[in-house]
C-alpha cells in the first residue's frame, strides 16, 4: 500500500510538473525582454510599412464594390502581389486582425511583466535590506569611504538634512546607518510600464467598442444616431445650423443646435460648435460639416387637404448667375441684378443658358450665359426677340460693357446660384403628357451665405442679390415659378410652398471610452518619467568606526552616486585630500 | 579599509535591481495570476463597455412589444412568425392618440402593417399613398398601422397632422416590435390578410416601382393596390 501510494504520488507529481512546463514556457516568454523588444519591433515594421504601402481609404473600408474598385486601381502599382498583399492585409495594416493581435500581445505581455515583478519592487520598497555585512563596503559598485571627522560622526544629522529616512544600528565602537531616500520612486519603472499597457488597452477599447456616426442633417429634421432597433436608439434634430462667414466668404465658425431625444423623449438641448461637442451619456456630438443650401419645400394636394411632399431639397449644384446692368440713353439704370437663368434657349450659332428680363419700358430681352467649352469662361449672350436691325445682338466677356438698340449692357461679374435637378417632386395633374421630363430645376438665389463649397473651407461668393432667398422651380409649368419663403404657387391642384431656405449640419456623433484609459495612461507615463529623472531612488550604507567611515550605495544609473557621497562627507567636516575620497564607480 | 571591511565576512549580494530579480513562484503566482490580473482589467473594460445604458429603460413602458397571440387564433400547426404565409406576430403598442392597438384585435380585417420613421425619406415619400389607399379601402375592411421607430411623439405629431394619416400610429420605441418583424431597413411593409396570415413582405418604398408617376392615381394598378386586394379578399 505504501508503495503504491509513493508511486502514485510521483505519478501526480509529474503530472504537476508536466502542466507546469508550458505554463513556466509561457511565463518565461512573456517576460522576455528579448520578446517585448521583437514585439515593438514587429510592430515598429508593421508600421513602416503602413505608411509606405497605400492604404484603403476611410470611405471605402467596409464598401464591398469599392474596395474591389480600389484594388483594381492598386494592381497597376503593384500587379500580381496585389492580391496576396490584400489577402495578407498589407493595406490594412492598422486595422489587420494580425496587428491588433501583436498589440495585444504586447500589451499582455507587459501586464504579466508589471504583475510579477510588482512584489519584488514593492518589497525593495517597504522591507528593503537595512544591514549588509562588512565586505560589501569594499564591492558595492557605488562605494567611498574617508577618515572620521575626529569630533566625531555628523553623517547621521547630514543625511537627514539631505531629506533621508536613516535608521541606526550600534555594535560595539562601530555605527551603522541605513539611509534611504525616495524610496517610493522605485515604483516609476512599474508606472511607465503600466502606462504602456493602459495605453495599449486604450487603443484596443477605441478598436473593439469605440462608437461614431456621422449624419447630415436639415434643419427642423431628425437623424437617427444607432442602427434601426438599438435598444438606446437616439434621434438628433437639428433646430437652427448657424455658419458664420467674414465678409471674404472665409468660414469663422460652425455652431448647431441641437434636441436629443432617447426612448421617445427630450433628453437634452444643447449647442454644439467644432471645438465644443454637445456630450449626453458619454456620446459627444460634433459639428463635422456646414452646408447651407437646403430649401425646404412642400407639396400639397388641395382636393384632400393633405401634404403629399415635404423635403429639404439639397441644392449641391451650381449654375451660372451673370451679373448685368443695363443702362438707357440716359444712363439710367434698368436692371442691375445678378440673374437667375431658367430656360436652355438657343440662336442660329449657339446654345445657352437664359431668361427673359422685361425692362420698365416693356421691352424684352433675353440674357444668358454661354461658353464654348467645359474649360473656358462664361460669356454674356444678350438677344432681344425680333428681326428688326435695332434689336440687341451682343456677346459679352467678363467685365466687358457694349451698347446696342439704345442700351447699354455691363456684364459685371458671373456669379453663381445653388441648383438641383429634382426627380421626385410630385407634378401638377394636369401636367400635359410630355411636357415635362418627370424632373423640375430647382434654383435658390439670393442665399445667406454662399455657395456650396462653403463647407470645404473654400471661399464662397456673397449673396448675388439684395433681400430674402428666392427660389425658382423650372419644370412645374411652362414658365418658371419663383418663390419667396412663406409662399405659394397653385397649380393644377397642387400648392407648392418655399417655406425657407434651410441649412444643414453634419453631425458626428462619437463614443469613445478609452478616453478614461489614455488620460490615465498618459498621465501614469509623465508621472513615471519625471520620477524616473528627478526624484530616483537612493539607499546608503554607513559603517562609521572611530577612524573611518565606510559609505555604500544604490541609485539608478542618472544619480552621480559617488560625488554625492563625497558631498556628503564634505557637509559632514571631513577633511578630503588626494589619498582620500576613494569614491569608486565600478 | 579593504582590511576592515573584508574582514568581517564573504562579499555579499544586495538587490541592486529588484525589478532584474525575478523567480519562478509556481504557476499560480507566475502565470495565472497574472493573466487573472490582465482578464479582470479585460472584465471590467468591458463591463463599462457593454454595462446596459442605465436609465433609458425606465422611459419604456414594459407592457408594450410583442406580445402572446391569445389561444384560439392561432390554428394548431399554424407557424407564427414574420414571413409569408406565418401567422403574424402578434403585439401591442401605444399609439400617437395614447390609445393602445394589439395585432390581434383586428382579425377579421385586411392590415397593413408600415414601419416608418420621420427621417427616413423614402418612407415620407411613399406616405401619401397608403394615406390615400386608406380612404379608398378603409370600407371594405382595410386597416393600416404607421408603426414608428423609436421618434418622440412631438416629431411624429407634425407630420401625421400635415400628410393627413387617419390610420393608427403605433409607437415601436424599444424596437422590439420591429425586431420581431426582422426589419432589415425602412420602409418596409407587412401585408396581413383577414385570418392574421401574412400574405407579402414589401421592402422599400412603394415609389420606387413609380418612378416618374405622380403620386395621384399612382394607386390604381400599382403594387400596393394589388396587394391589398390580396388581403381583402
Amino acid at each position: 500500500m505504501a508503495e503504491q501510494s509513493v508511486i502514485r504520488g510521483a505519478w501526480w507529481w509529474r503530472t504537476a510538473r508536466l502542466m507546469m512546463v508550458p505554463l513556466w514556457a509561457t511565463w518565461q516568454l512573456l517576460i522576455s525582454v528579448r520578446w517585448a523588444i521583437g514585439l515593438i519591433a514587429f510592430l515598429a515594421l508593421a508600421g513602416l510599412l503602413g505608411v509606405i504601402v497605400p492604404q484603403v481609404p476611410a470611405n471605402v473600408r467596409g464598401d464591398a464594390l469599392a474596395e474591389v474598385q480600389w484594388l483594381a486601381v492598386q494592381e497597376g502599382r503593384f500587379g500580381f502581389l496585389t492580391d496576396p498583399m490584400n489577402r495578407l492585409g498589407f493595406f490594412e495594416v492598422f486595422h489587420a486582425r494580425w496587428f491588433i493581435y501583436a498589440l495585444g500581445l504586447l500589451a499582455v505581455s507587459l501586464a504579466v511583466w508589471v504583475v510579477s515583478y510588482f512584489p519584488s519592487i514593492w518589497r525593495a520598497i517597504t522591507r528593503p535590506r537595512k544591514r549588509v555585512n562588512d565586505a560589501y563596503f569594499a564591492s558595492a559598485r557605488h562605494r567611498f569611504d574617508y577618515a572620521t571627522p575626529a569630533a566625531g560622526s555628523g553623517l547621521e544629522s547630514v543625511l537627514r538634512r539631505q531629506r533621508y529616512t536613516v535608521e541606526r544600528y550600534q555594535e560595539g565602537d562601530t555605527t551603522y546607518l541605513f539611509a534611504d531616500r525616495f524610496q517610493f520612486a522605485q515604483l516609476a519603472t512599474f508606472a511607465t510600464h503600466v502606462a504602456v499597457v493602459v495605453l495599449l488597452a486604450g487603443g484596443l477599447v477605441s478598436w473593439f467598442s469605440g462608437f461614431s456616426n456621422g449624419m447630415m442633417i436639415a434643419e427642423g429634421s431628425t437623424g437617427p444616431v444607432f442602427p434601426l432597433t438599438h435598444p438606446n436608439q437616439m434621434q438628433v434634430e437639428l433646430v437652427d445650423a448657424v455658419g458664420l462667414f467674414s465678409p471674404e466668404g472665409r468660414a469663422l465658425d460652425y455652431r448647431s443646435d441641437l434636441v436629443i431625444y432617447q426612448g421617445g423623449e427630450e433628453v437634452k438641448r444643447c449647442t454644439t460648435t467644432v471645438n465644443s461637442p454637445c456630450s449626453y451619456k458619454g456620446y459627444r456630438f460634433h459639428q463635422a460639416a456646414y452646408f447651407g443650401n437646403g430649401a425646404d419645400v412642400q407639396v400639397r394636394d388641395l382636393a384632400s387637404g393633405n401634404v403629399i411632399y415635404r423635403e429639404t431639397i439639397t441644392l449641391s449644384s451650381t449654375l451660372p448667375s451673370p451679373r448685368v446692368v443695363v443702362r438707357d440713353g440716359d444712363g439710367t439704370v434698368l436692371l442691375d441684378e445678378a440673374l437667375v437663368l431658367t430656360d436652355i434657349l438657343s440662336t442660329d450659332e449657339f446654345v445657352y443658358y437664359g431668361t427673359l428680363v422685361t425692362l420698365p419700358d416693356d421691352r424684352v430681352i433675353s440674357i444668358g450665359a454661354r461658353r464654348a467649352a467645359e474649360d473656358e469662361r462664361w460669356q454674356l449672350a444678350v438677344f432681344e426677340p425680333g428681326e428688326g436691325e435695332e434689336a440687341v445682338r451682343l456677346v459679352l466677356s467678363e467685365g466687358e460693357s457694349a451698347s446696342a438698340g439704345g442700351l447699354e449692357f455691363v456684364y459685371s461679374g458671373l456669379q453663381s446660384v445653388p441648383a438641383v435637378f429634382v426627380s421626385d417632386l410630385p407634378l401638377p395633374p394636369g401636367l400635359p403628357a410630355g411636357a415635362g421630363s418627370g424632373q423640375v430645376l430647382v434654383e435658390m438665389s439670393n442665399v445667406v451665405y454662399g455657395t456650396g463649397t462653403a463647407s470645404e473651407g473654400t471661399a464662397v461668393a456673397p449673396a448675388v442679390g439684395s433681400g430674402p432667398p428666392e427660389l425658382t422651380i423650372i419644370g412645374l409649368q411652362p414658365q418658371a415659378v419663383s418663390l419667396r419663403p412663406g409662399e405659394s404657387v397653385e397649380i393644377g391642384g397642387y400648392e407648392y410652398s418655399f417655406l425657407g431656405q434651410r441649412e444643414f449640419a453634419g453631425i458626428q456623433v462619437k463614443k469613445d471610452r478609452s478616453d478614461y484609459l489614455i488620460w490615465v495612461g498618459t498621465a501614469l507615463l509623465i508621472t513615471g518619467l519625471v520620477v524616473t529623472f528627478w526624484v530616483p531612488r537612493r539607499r546608503l550604507w554607513a559603517r562609521i568606526t572611530p577612524t573611518r567611515t565606510y559609505l555604500a550605495g544604490q541609485a539608478g544609473h542618472l544619480i552621480r552616486l559617488d560625488r554625492e557621497m563625497e558631498d556628503l562627507a564634505r557637509q559632514e567636516g571631513a577633511t578630503l585630500d588626494e589619498a582620500e575620497g576613494q569614491g569608486k564607480d565600478d | 579599509m579593504a582590511e576592515d571591511a573584508q574582514a568581517s565576512g564573504p562579499v555579499e549580494e544586495v538587490d541592486e535591481a529588484p525589478q532584474g530579480s525575478h523567480v519562478w513562484r509556481g504557476p499560480w503566482r507566475s502565470v495565472i495570476f497574472p493573466l487573472l490580473v490582465v482578464s479582470a482589467i479585460a472584465a471590467v473594460i468591458w463591463w463599462i463597455d457593454y454595462r446596459p445604458d442605465s436609465g433609458s429603460s425606465s422611459v419604456y413602458d414594459a407592457k408594450y412589444g410583442p406580445v402572446e397571440m391569445p389561444a384560439g387564433l392561432a390554428p394548431p400547426g399554424m407557424a407564427v412568425e414574420a414571413k409569408e404565409g406565418s401567422l403574424a406576430p402578434d403585439f401591442l403598442l401605444k399609439t400617437l392618440d395614447d390609445s393602445e392597438i394589439r395585432l390581434s384585435d383586428l382579425r377579421g380585417k385586411g392590415v397593413i402593417v408600415n414601419l416608418w420613421a420621420t427621417w427616413c425619406g423614402p418612407c415620407r415619400k411613399e406616405m401619401p399613398q397608403f394615406v390615400a389607399a386608406y380612404d379608398r379601402y378603409r370600407e371594405q375592411g382595410l386597416e393600416i398601422i404607421a408603426m414608428n421607430l423609436q421618434e418622440s411623439q412631438s416629431i411624429i405629431q407634425p407630420f401625421v397632422d400635415d400628410f393627413g394619416m387617419d390610420f393608427p400610429v403605433a409607437l415601436d420605441k424599444r424596437g422590439a416590435v420591429s425586431d420581431e418583424y426582422r426589419i432589415i431597413g425602412l420602409p418596409m411593409t407587412y401585408f396581413i390578410d383577414r385570418e392574421g396570415v401574412i400574405r407579402n413582405v414589401f421592402r422599400g418604398p412603394f415609389l420606387e416601382r413609380l418612378e416618374g408617376t405622380q403620386v395621384q392615381g399612382a394607386i390604381e394598378g400599382d403594387e400596393l393596390t394589388r396587394r391589398i386586394e390580396e388581403i381583402l379578399e
